[in-house]
């Protein structure tokens, strides 16, 4: 099997990721339901590391959106990243695989999961509260998020890393 | 509000939120005055579940948890029967605890697999870059590492089949399950359970070969490090043997004797929680002991929950191979109770084995499909706790209600709390080993994360923002609370270290 995902797979996939029920988190779910309204291909997941397997497979472009705690940008900031810019898959685990430390392990095991990765991630200020609102600069980030995304789907050229 | 579009590189040394943190503080002359950890947890839980209807909790308590969420639905489901007073028919008991033995088996070795993996099967010794789940590959094949991924996912296809999705579950109602169990049903889920018990096997066996049939892993697990003479908690059926779904808490002291055995409903009288100045969740101890600090000993109230735990504080395994594997874990490690925390590992494989024998008796059992799954509540509901041993440790869910059936009040009480004094003596003796004079030598992010990974405390992880993985940094802190040091991994895993 190629490593860089199953035979003949050309479509991208976007995976939101976050939890509804808690503050910012709540940020990838809003524009699942969005990218979705619009008729386009978005999954959301509130599960985690390998729980993420199945819908990362049979794809060749996977596009996450998920928010970000640097602490280095305000609230509502959109970072474009490429899976090399996060500093993880460095060392142990110390609780729970991360996302792309699930990839490199499906990679490694010769599954079908995309080679091209790129994550759309909002610079979030809370994400433990239970049951608390959106922060109003991460809110007014989700127009723009969408629109990125619409961007990333429509481009057919591999996201520069 | 237009947003900007900024593209970055995440810096390792970015100051990260969410990270896990050990606070080292020093006294006047640079020695370690004392040290404590701290991670991100969720807040507002319990205010958000109030005036909910309480048969919405399982929906919602499995939400709290991307890690463990069958283990949130299960103690809900149970803090449900004992709230409307109904106890469900034998085959929805049954039902219930054959989706908490396959969740039990998958997640067990998920842990045992990637993530305790890279401090045994790779090797504590082995270089920062290679201690990852690519390591884990290196060292016990590609082929071992598909069958991993392919038992979790035929247990999550058994679990789906039954209570609906892993993080949607529909499975638990008071009284009983939404659906019964049908014959070609149980045909494939006993095959299931076949394989499972095998893969059980092959992983005790290849944890003899490659931990513990090497003498500096096993010194490690018997070191002085890592070890702490404590209570220990955990669920018992009714002859005293481990049990993950039903039964009552037992707590074992220091030298292994019974002090206490509990049903649910009566928790509150044994297990108290305090709040730390500096911790973001609540510390729980023994009531009957009492809080007396950070020490160990008879006593101290300071308990533990989580595999060894469970082990301590049963009398043996409910099933033939599980106890055999129980009987050689204390003969090796000199008699019970195991005050080691690393030897949390192996009482992991224990456990792994004994779900997937538990899960291949209910899976032969007869009465699993009988049809009637569901006994109706008919009782005005008051108050409920539920109890499931989750792959962490006891878990809590205690909710009290109006006669409508609307929450009044939530307590939750999860694993890690039951942890959280034990883990902080063990970060405590890490860092006065470690720290001499004010300088800080570099083992101690080693040894703290070992012993991290070897409670594998829950935190926040249901909001999984990134950089996910939960890194872990060090800061060390003078008399006046100025920060001095801090130390974290680098993304080549090797450890930066940034002095104020």
């Amino acid at each position: 099997m190629s490593r860089d995902g199953a035979q003949g797979a050309s479509q991208a996939r976007v995976l939101c990721l976050g939890n509804e029920l808690v503050a910012d988190d709540a940020f990838g779910f809003v524009v699942a339901a969005q990218l979705k309204q619009a008729g386009l291909d978005a999954v959301f997941s509130p599960e985690a590391g390998l729980n993420l397997l199945e819908a990362m497979e049979g794809v060749r472009r996977l596009i996450v959106v998920d928010t970000i705690l640097t602490g280095a940008a305000p609230p509502g900031t959109m970072h474009l990243l490429s899976p090399g810019d996060l500093p993880t898959a460095s060392g142990a685990p110390l609780h729970y695989l991360g996302l792309l430390e699930t990839l490199a392990l499906a990679r490694e095991l010769g599954m079908a999961v995309p080679s091209d990765v790129v994550i759309v991630a909002v610079e979030a200020a809370d994400c433990t509260t239970v049951g608390g609102p959106m922060t109003p600069a991460v809110k007014a980030a989700i127009p723009a998020v969408v629109d990125c995304v619409r961007r990333l789907l429509a481009s057919s050229a591999p996201a520069d890393a | 509000m237009e947003a900007t579009t900024k593209r970055i590189t995440i810096d390792p040394a970015t100051r990260l939120e969410g990270h896990a943190k050990i606070e080292i503080l020093l006294n006047e002359s640079g020695e370690v005055d004392r040290a404590f950890f701290q991670i991100p947890e969720l807040r507002g839980f319990e205010k958000f579940a109030e005036g909910r209807p309480a048969e919405d909790m399982p929906q919602i308590t499995s939400r709290i948890c991307g890690v463990c969420p069958t283990a949130h639905h299960m103690a809900s489901t149970k803090a449900l029967d004992s709230l409307y007073k109904v106890t469900p028919p034998a085959a929805a008991r049954k039902i219930r605890e054959l989706v908490y033995s396959a969740f039990m088996v998958e997640d067990h070795a998920l842990h045992v697999y990637f993530l305790g993996g890279p401090d045994f099967l790779v090797g504590p010794q082995a270089p920062a870059a290679e201690r990852n789940v690519l390591g884990v590959i290196a060292r016990v094949g590609v082929e071992t590492g598909k069958q991993v991924i392919g038992m979790r996912r035929k247990l999550r296809e058994l679990i789906a089949s039954v209570g609906g999705k892993v993080i949607h579950p529909v499975l638990g109602l008071p009284g009983g399950v939404a659906k019964a169990v049908t014959p070609e049903q149980q045909k494939s889920f006993q095959q299931t359970a076949a394989e499972a018990v095998d893969f059980a096997r092959f992983t005790l066996e290849a944890f003899e070969k490659l931990v513990l049939a090497r003498s500096d892993y096993v010194d490690l697990i018997l070191s002085d490090a890592f070890t702490h003479r404590t209570y220990y908690m955990g669920m018992v059926d009714a002859r005293n043997r481990v049990n993950f779904y039903d039964g009552a808490i037992r707590v074992v002291s220091p030298d292994g004797a019974e002090v206490a055995k509990f049903p649910p409903e009566k928790y509150l009288d044994f297990v108290a929680e305090r709040v730390e100045p500096w911790s973001y969740g609540k510390i729980c101890y023994l009531k009957p002991v009492g809080w007396h600090g950070f020490v160990d000993g008879p006593e101290s109230g300071i308990y533990s929950v989580a595999p060894l735990a469970r082990l301590n504080a049963a009398d043996g395994m409910a099933t033939p191979l599980a106890q055999a594997a129980y009987e050689e874990f204390y003969r090796r490690l000199g008699g019970k109770p195991v005050h080691h925390t690393l030897a949390n590992h192996w009482a992991r494989v224990i456990e792994l084995l004994y779900a997937a024998e538990r899960l291949q008796e209910l899976s032969a059992d007869p009465e699993l499909v009988d049809p009637n799954v569901r006994r109706l509540p008919t009782e005005t509901p008051t108050e409920g706790v539920g109890i499931v041993e989750a792959p962490r440790g006891t878990l809590i869910h205690h909710y009290v209600t109006d006669a409508r059936g609307l929450i009044r009040k939530a307590n939750l009480i999860v694993a890690t709390q039951g942890n959280a004094a034990r883990i902080n003596l063990s970060v405590d003796k890490a860092a006065k080993a470690f720290v001499r004079n004010g300088a800080v030598s570099e083992g101690i992010l080693n040894l703290v994360e070992m012993a991290f990974r070897a409670y594998d405390p829950c935190h926040g992880c249901s909001t999984h923002s990134l950089p996910d993985g939960i890194p872990l940094v060090v800061r060390l802190r003078d008399a006046r609370g100025n920060l001095v040091a801090t130390l974290r991994r680098g993304a080549d895993g090797r450890l930066l270290r940034e002095q104020a």
